[in-house]
């Protein structure tokens, strides 16, 4: 019991500050993130796009990207979740491939991306529709210094064997999702 | 062989028949006396062929009605009577001769007289054969009966049509000097008669016509009155008709009458109490014949109100005799979808028309039920109709130049009344009629104004319209004077309440503003320059094409906008410069020319002051935010004023000094009418809503792409995200389903998804 109290109080100071600077910053978050979806919207760039997954949260959205054609992603499409901090855009959003995708930068498995405009290299100025447009070029531009899937860079060279392990990874979009 | 006991029975039987004749008379005279007396009688009655048809033969009552005493004793009056029939029935071919004689010559030509002497012919047989009234009554209804069935059964089928020509000839005979010479001399009638006809109709009662042809009778009757109603009313509505209608009845109809159904009265009363019956039966034909031309021409007649106020008078008394209600609802809706609701019809004119069904329905049915019934589908398609609102608008504002405003000048301007409930405390309330639907709203009667706007669910949609429409007015004003739409705009005040009109009052005010600001600022710098200077905020948007005035034009403004930053620092002024116009003097080498032009046309003419050819193109880039179509606009009216001329297409060149031959043609008939007069180019509300639609589209399209399916309640909550997204679920259903007619996108169990292709 004394072991814990003191965790339990620490627990319960740190709670009303952070969730006091959390919603102070709430409402101009979610006026950047509203008007990001906005622009979005409007500009609508062919082959990507995002919307929030519910109307209750403006910080999780639903993304999706297209290959560019002419790169070996050409006619697939895949779908990502984005989440945003609440400390957004201070922090990069967090971006995960929800479709299985064979890429030197992808985990197959998890679907993290190593994209450096997502890590060390992320600025305010960034925006959803910048991330997404980076992706697409990602896909037919990986950067194979840094692989997180080897094995995809490793054949990145030999075009139709990559095409045939992509295909084996890749699953088309149900409307059930 | 016979028996002794079958000889006894017989002998019996014999005896008492004998007893029975005999009537215990001495000897056989009593047997004798009955054979006598039958014999006479049987003479006496027996049918004659065609030649007794004349006389009968002369007989001595006393001595037939002891005869017929003698039958009766004997109890063998029925026997005497089948007899008699029996003889009846072998004669009775002689009539058929007799009515296919007069039937043939009718079908060769078909005139009543022939009839006539159809029925004067088998009255005659009927009264030569009938027995004699010392037989007693049942006697003679029994040949009536026979002799009838017989006479109906030989009748052919073209009686009927013939029967129908004399009975509508005998409305023609209403004197003697009118009726023809046959009907004198055939149906001769007794000294004191009124009406020539009356033997007809005595001989026609005796045959049993009347009765049986009585349904043929009436309806001979209605087609009189039919064609009487029609060829009198049709199309005149300026006065009323239905007691004129009744005072034709009775002055030519009801003398008629009397001879079908009242021939015997003893007096007027006697009469009118026998007619009674048949009486009301025409009058409700009466009605109900007005009633349904009236219903025909309902539409026509609405078109002609007031004119036709009388037609409307009658419409409502008949409709309280006969129950046409539904009927007229149907027809004058079949009118308005057919020759109103159509994309033909100005939309002005259906505002026309609905608000005089209106006041015509009024007259009708007071209390507004057949209103809504017919209303309800021109109010649904004026809610459809894009430019609806604008015209009740402008009809709001009086357009002075309409002529004919949908208000009536008269009527007191009330506010928009909002629903009420029923107020049972009235003393003079009344039910619902029986044939109120249960959406009927028993609306009191309103104004005209309140219940064209209560076409749409929110007045919202008016005072948008209203502002553009304001809006436009304002900037057309140029000589400053105000009072009219400030007036216009006190009388909305009351209709729509006060909070609704705020964004109009700022935009009333901003006007006479300006002309304060531009007051003061022309004291401390004169300039040429008078503008009118809008808060953004208030004003609809106004279409944005500024192009950017070029030399000296440029500098003007610069100038006034910074006396008027000195003037008010926390306000920048951004130039329309489309809008307005300007007064120009254009010195040329050999002419001056002075024109008030529109700003782009100043501003072209500005750039050939420092070039003397330009190209479109040029023009363009060099203005710029102008379509070709404005400024090819603009370089012909220069062109037509004889300063310019286009040497080769899209080149255009300053005509220093004028030439003869093209500018002289030309500004002789032109000159004058350089100017042309715009409304100023305001957003409409249309177009405001199809541009906030496309956004809600990128938005549907967006949420549809990255969660796949979504209900629509989804898509409505997520809509949210959406700037200004106001529409409710019903709305998003239509917007929804237009696009899937458009194929943007599918739905199946209320799930909509995007059409991939």
């Amino acid at each position: 019991m004394e072991q814990i109290s003191p965790l339990a109080a620490a627990r319960g100071s740190s709670k009303p500050t952070a969730s006091g600077t959390s919603s102070e910053a709430a409402g101009s978050v979610t006026k950047r993130l509203s008007q990001e979806l906005m622009n979005l919207m409007m500009t609508s760039p062919p082959g990507i796009s995002a919307f929030p997954k519910s109307d209750a949260n403006l910080f999780e959205w639903a993304g999706t990207i297209e290959g560019a054609a002419g790169t070996i992603y050409s006619g697939l499409t895949f779908k990502i979740s984005i989440t945003f901090p609440p400390n957004y855009p201070y922090v990069a959003p967090t971006i995960k491939f929800d479709t299985p995708c064979y890429h030197p930068n992808v985990d197959i498995a998890g679907g993290a991306i190593c994209l450096d405009i997502l890590q060390d290299k992320w600025t305010a100025v960034y925006s959803a529709q910048t991330v997404l447009l980076s992706l697409q070029s990602l896909l037919g531009e990986p950067n194979n210094a840094s692989p997180l899937n080897p094995d995809a860079a490793n054949l990145w060279d030999k075009p139709d064997e990559y095409k045939t392990q992509l295909m084996k990874h890749y699953r088309p979009i149900s409307d059930d999702a | 062989m016979a028996t002794p006991a079958l000889c006894n029975q017989v002998a019996e039987k014999w005896q008492r028949s004998f007893a029975k004749l005999n009537r215990e008379k001495e000897g056989i005279t009593g047997l004798l006396e009955f054979t006598q007396g039958w014999l006479m009688a049987s003479d006496q009655l027996r049918p004659r062929d065609k030649a007794g048809l004349a006389t009968k033969p002369q007989y001595d009552k006393a001595k037939l009605r002891e005869c017929f005493e003698i039958i009766r004793a004997c109890n063998l009056h029925a026997v005497f009577l089948d007899d008699y029939l029996d003889a009846i029935g072998r004669q009775l071919p002689a009539i058929t001769n007799d009515i296919d004689f007069y039937m043939k010559m009718y079908e060769r030509e078909p005139t009543a007289e022939h009839i006539a002497n159809l029925i004067s012919i088998a009255a005659r047989w009927q009264r030569a054969w009938a027995p004699l009234p010392e037989m007693g009554a049942s006697a003679l209804s029994a040949f009536t009966c026979t002799f009838q069935t017989h006479l109906y059964s030989i009748l052919p089928p073209s009686f009927t049509t013939g029967f129908r020509d004399l009975i509508s000839a005998t409305f023609d005979f209403t004197s003697f000097e009118a009726a023809p010479q046959w009907l004198l001399t055939r149906f001769p009638c007794p000294h004191g008669i009124p009406r020539p006809d009356f033997t007809l109709w005595t001989i026609m009662q005796e045959l049993g016509l009347i009765e049986r042809y009585e349904t043929l009778i009436l309806s001979v009757c209605y087609e009189r009155i039919e064609g009487h109603v029609l060829e009198a009313s049709e199309k005149v509505w300026d006065r009323q008709m239905l007691q004129e209608m009744r005072d034709w009845m009775s002055r030519e109809v009801v003398p008629w009458l009397t001879m079908p159904y009242a021939r015997d009265a003893r007096s007027a009363e006697h009469a009118t109490m026998l007619m009674k019956n048949v009486g009301s039966r025409l009058d409700y034909h009466v009605c109900k014949t007005l009633a349904d031309l009236r219903t025909r021409e309902i539409f026509d007649i609405i078109i002609d109100y007031p004119d036709s106020r009388p037609a409307l008078d009658d419409m409502k008394e008949c409709l309280q005799r006969v129950d046409q209600r539904s009927q007229l609802v149907q027809s004058l809706r079949k009118a308005n979808r057919r020759r109103l609701l159509h994309p033909g019809a100005d939309t002005k004119l259906i505002l026309t028309q609905y608000v005089s069904i209106i006041r015509c329905l009024r007259i009708v049915d007071p209390q507004g039920v057949l209103l809504f019934k017919v209303a309800d589908p021109i109010r649904r398609y004026l809610r459809d109709r894009p430019d609806t609102i604008r015209c009740i608008v402008a009809s709001l504002v009086g357009d002075g130049e309409s002529g004919d405003s949908l208000v009536d000048e008269n009527e007191p301007i009330q506010p928009i009344n909002q629903t009420q409930l029923e107020d049972y405390t009235d003393p003079n309330w009344e039910p619902e009629p029986m044939d109120a639907g249960p959406e009927f709203r028993a609306n009191k009667p309103s104004d005209i104004i309140s219940t064209l706007i209560s076409i749409y669910d929110s007045q919202e949609l008016f005072v948008k319209e209203l502002q553009i429409l304001l809006a436009q007015r304002l900037l057309a004003i140029t000589d400053g004077n105000f009072d009219r739409e400030r007036r216009n705009i006190e009388i909305l005040k009351i209709r729509f309440g006060e909070a609704a009109l705020q964004v109009c009052e700022v935009m009333l005010r901003d006007m006479t503003d300006s002309r304060r600001t531009d007051q003061h600022i022309q004291q401390q710098k004169a300039s040429d320059l008078h503008p009118t200077i809008i808060s953004r905020h208030f004003w609809p948007p106004l279409q944005a094409n500024t192009f950017v005035m070029p030399g000296q034009f440029r500098k003007i403004q610069e100038d006034y906008a910074s006396e008027f930053h000195v003037f008010k620092p926390d306000k920048k002024l951004l130039w329309m410069s489309h809008l307005g116009s300007i007064n120009l003097q254009v010195e040329l080498d050999d002419r001056t020319v002075e024109v008030e032009v529109p700003p782009l046309e100043a501003a072209f003419i500005e750039l050939f002051s420092e070039q003397d050819e330009w190209s479109v193109p040029e023009l363009v880039e060099k203005v710029g935010s102008i379509e070709r179509p404005q400024a090819i606009k603009a370089l012909v009216t220069w062109v037509e004023l004889g300063v310019l001329k286009e040497d080769s297409p899209d080149h255009y060149r300053l005509l220093k000094t004028a030439e003869e031959s093209g500018s002289a043609a030309k500004s002789s008939g032109k000159q004058p009418t350089a100017v042309v007069e715009e409304l100023p180019p305001v957003v409409t509300v249309q177009q405001q809503q199809a541009e906030q639609m496309r956004v809600f589209w990128k938005f549907i399209e967006g949420m549809l792409t990255n969660l796949g399916q979504l209900p629509l309640d989804r898509i409505q909550q997520m809509l949210k995200f959406a700037p200004n997204y106001d529409r409710n679920i019903d709305q998003l259903a239509a917007f929804m389903e237009a696009a899937r007619r458009e194929g943007l996108v599918t739905v199946t169990n209320g799930v909509w998804k995007l059409q991939r292709d």
